[in-house]
């Protein structure tokens, strides 16, 4: 038996905080707990920006409709936009990493657990600070996610919104690099004995590439949020193209890799689900290693695709680097339809969304090439072409991955089980809603629909295509209630889940579900690792033993 | 309607290739789901890795990606010919373009189509303040080379005609400019695309397209007249 050396310290069960007290929830430096209250948050935050996205979605859903006022429309878009990015995609990914990748590289406890601690209580102050905007007078932020200056120096948006909205993105922020980096250490130099470069799931994979560009991208948005602040206290700055065409520039250096921050944790979540429920090793595995790394480095150079029509960016030069992203992303595509062409299929509720994954989130890279193509993007960009594209992307790709990661991790994280029942309701529920809400709005962009608009003439002839897209928003809104309905039955129910209800591959499900405070212990050893998917080949040993 | 014609052709490609690809997607994703159930008695492949497959897929990968950047770049290099912030529109006439200067404010558009000559004096300005449908007319001249200048005076904004299927945006402290060459009489909307503000919802302005001889006319009539908030739909 390979036991990691500190992993002998964990036999001491008294050492671990009381499992009752909120406090030793909120001061436990067990990566376990801290990756748990990241994704709790993140959960629930989840589910306000979802609110947030009905309420525009019932303003948009017919022409000259006035249920709010344009202001706290745009406030609407913003916090949402900002929300689901800064406060849930982001988070959620970083802590699922939090949580996992220290048991899949065999380790007692996350590197850095500290730090990683104060990033959330980071995380979670920037995520109040942007709410708070809300119970101010002026408002909350209503200048998107992106915030460009001239727009949100306090010249032509004064009041508290926006620098709140600076303070906690920054702050998020902050947490989260504090957060990537102890994952990344984790990755690099807290594997158990055995546990090779070339052995680490697909999963841990996905974390470092996310991770290194979160520690080569994240600083230029602080970079930015600080010129934004530099310029609400003196605005003349933006009085001078050279520092809004710079701002741009800062926040797309991050505005850009952050995208893929948002897409390799889910796509590594993805890979490991179809992996084992189609009862194999995961097809492919060097080449999708080598595509994410690949996808990273190149990622840090495309950001001028989110300019072309600024007149002020070299766009032949952005367009070829987009472009060139599509051959890591088809080596990602070869390697889950792969797993998937030569597998034994089980239809658990996890499979099931990583299945819907691979389309959806297909539909949202095939209409990146077309925004990152100049003469395309001129006429979509800005428009709701993009809202569909970015949704495709986020929503039908990410967050599919996110709630495939959810119903597979589940029982290994709470010790009980989900409804089946009710999870293929939700996903049911979610497949409709997610086509009807934002496949319309490609037309939409097309017919000539900016985005950010509170509302549309009736004479421009987009409320047929809006009313579909707001009938889905509900079919959305009743798979959500669908999903909570899930987890408060299995909290209430508390169906006990064993070890390894799926017959998994890493070794987190070597441990026990709860895994302890150390992760493993004399008597839940480390099996030993042989391969990337140790467990798989223990069984095939096994199997071979008794034939 | 360069900007228009080339937009189709490379739009109608890519979603060609795109639809293909989805469908070839969609096709393994239906032959897995039907034949490789559990309950169907499929049974797990032991390949881990097909490396050869691989390979010549990468060097397939390449090759559209290549095709797509060189095909792509052309596009863009057509529309542009005198370079990125400029151009579409060629030969000796497009090196006298009839020149509009567009001006994006909260929460409407000022048209100034300065007579030829150095002084300002003759100049023609439209303009409104986009409420209740009063929107100001940026009229051309169609079959000549028109360059619009774009700037803002206040945030950004971005000039959109969907119709032409282009746009461009407007800075404060920054001119853009890009041409275009419509061929047929006609009136086209046009609106802001990038957030603005409180009436970005509504800040549109109609694109009209008149023989020459009428735009000289029109220019006649609105020389060195006050910006008038025309109303118009
Ligand atoms: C993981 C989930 C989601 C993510 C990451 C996400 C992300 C975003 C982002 C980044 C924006 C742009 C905000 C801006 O322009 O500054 C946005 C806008 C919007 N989203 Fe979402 N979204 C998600 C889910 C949804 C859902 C479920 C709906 C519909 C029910 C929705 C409806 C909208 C609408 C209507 C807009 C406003 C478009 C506009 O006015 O331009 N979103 N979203
Ligand atoms: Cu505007
Ligand atoms: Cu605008």
């Amino acid at each position: 038996m390979t036991l990691a050396p500190d992993a002998a310290r964990s036999t001491g069960a008294s050492r671990s905080v009381r499992p009752r007290s909120w406090l030793g929830w909120a001061i436990s430096t067990d990566h376990k707990r801290i990756g748990l209250l990241t994704m709790g948050t993140a959960v629930v935050l989840l589910f306000l920006m979802g609110i947030l996205a009905l309420l525009m979605r019932s303003q948009l859903a017919q022409p000259e409709q006035q249920v709010f006022s344009p202001d706290l429309y745009n406030q609407l878009f913003s916090i949402h936009g900002s929300g689901m990015i800064y406060m849930v995609m982001t988070p959620f990914a970083i802590g699922l990493g939090v949580y996992l990748v220290p048991l899949q590289v065999g380790a007692p406890a996350i590197a850095m657990p500290r730090t990683t601690l104060f990033g959330y209580w980071l995380y979670a102050l920037g995520a109040v600070l942007m709410l708070t905007g809300f119970a101010m007078p002026t408002g909350a932020h209503a200048d998107g996610w992106f915030s460009y200056p001239p727009m949100a120096s306090s010249v032509y948006t004064p009041g508290n919104g926006t620098p709140l909205w600076i303070v906690g993105v920054f702050a998020a922020t902050v947490g989260s690099l504090g957060m990537g980096w102890a994952v990344l250490w984790t990755a690099l130099r807290k594997r158990a004995r055995g546990m090779t470069m070339l052995r680490l799931p697909i999963f841990t994979w996905s974390m470092i590439a996310s991770t290194l560009m979160v520690i080569g991208a994240f600083p230029s948005l602080l970079a930015a949020l600080t010129l934004l602040a530099i310029g609400r206290v003196e605005p003349s700055v933006f009085d001078s193209n050279v520092w809004n065409i710079g701002y741009q520039h800062l926040f797309w250096f991050y505005g850009h890799p952050v995208v893929y921050v948002m897409f390799f944790p889910y796509l590594g979540a993805v890979g490991e689900v179809l992996a084992v429920f189609s009862r194999r090793r995961f097809f492919g595995y060097k080449g999708t290693v080598i595509s994410l790394l690949v996808f990273a480095a190149l990622s840090m150079s495309v950001w001028g695709h989110h300019m072309f029509a600024t007149g002020q960016a070299t766009n032949d030069y952005y367009s070829l680097t987009s472009i060139a992203l599509l051959v890591p992303a088809g080596i990602e595509y070869f390697a889950l339809v792969g797993t998937v062409l030569g597998g034994q299929l089980v239809f658990t509720t996890p499979m099931l969304f990583a299945l819907a994954f691979i389309p959806q989130f297909l539909i949202g890279g095939l209409s990146g090439i077309m925004v990152g193509t100049p003469v395309i993007d001129y006429h979509v960009t800005d428009s709701y072409f993009v809202v569909a594209h970015l949704h495709y992307v986020l929503f039908a790709g990410s967050a599919f991955g996110l709630f495939a990661a959810v119903y597979f991790w589940w029982p290994k994280v709470t010790g009980f089980l989900l409804d089946e029942r009710l999870g293929r309701v939700h996903f049911v529920l979610l497949v409709i809603g997610t086509n009807l809400t934002f496949l319309p709005m490609f037309w939409l962009g097309q017919f000539g629909m900016p985005r950010r608009v509170a509302t549309y003439p009736e004479w421009a002839g987009f409320g047929a295509l809006n009313l579909v897209s707001s009938i889905g928003a509900a079919f959305l809104a009743a798979g959500m209630i669908a999903f909570a309905m899930n987890i408060q039955v299995s909290f209430r129910r508390r169906p006990k889940a064993p070890a390894d209800p799926w017959q998994g591959h890493s070794l987190e499900w070597a441990t026990a579900s709860p895994p302890p405070r150390y992760n493993f212990t004399p008597h839940l050893p480390l099996p030993p690792i042989t391969s990337n998917a140790p467990l798989l080949d223990a069984r095939t040993r096994q199997g071979q033993g008794r034939a | 309607m360069e900007q228009r014609r080339i937009f189709e052709q490379v739009f109608t490609t890519e979603s060609a290739i795109a639809a293909f690809v989805f469908l070839v997607v969609l096709c393994a994703l239906a032959y897995s789901l039907i034949r490789r159930r559990a309950r169907a008695g499929a049974t797990p492949s032991p390949h881990a890795e097909r490396q050869r497959l691989e390979t010549v897929y990468v060097v397939v990968l390449v090759g559209i990606a290549a095709f797509l950047v060189v095909y792509t770049a052309s596009a863009n290099d057509r529309e542009h010919p005198g370079g990125e912030s400029h151009a579409a529109g060629r030969g000796v006439e497009a090196a006298h373009p009839v020149t509009v200067d567009v001006t994006a404010f909260q929460w409407c558009w000022k048209f100034s189509h300065p007579a030829p000559g150095p002084s300002r004096a003759g100049e023609a300005t439209t303009t409104a303040n986009c409420r209740d449908g009063r929107l100001p007319t940026l009229v051309v001249p169609t079959g000549r080379t028109v360059r619009l200048k774009i700037t803002s005076q206040d945030v950004i904004h971005s000039l959109w005609v969907p119709a032409l299927r282009y746009k461009m945006d407007a800075f404060p402290d920054h001119t853009n400019s890009f041409t275009l060459k419509i061929d047929k009489e006609g009136k086209w909307i046009g609106r802001c695309a990038e957030f603005c503000g409180n009436r970005h919802h509504s800040m549109d302005f109609w694109l009209k397209a008149v023989s020459p001889d009428e735009y000289e006319e029109w220019v006649q009539q609105h020389q060195g007249a006050a910006p008038t908030p025309e109303a118009s739909t």
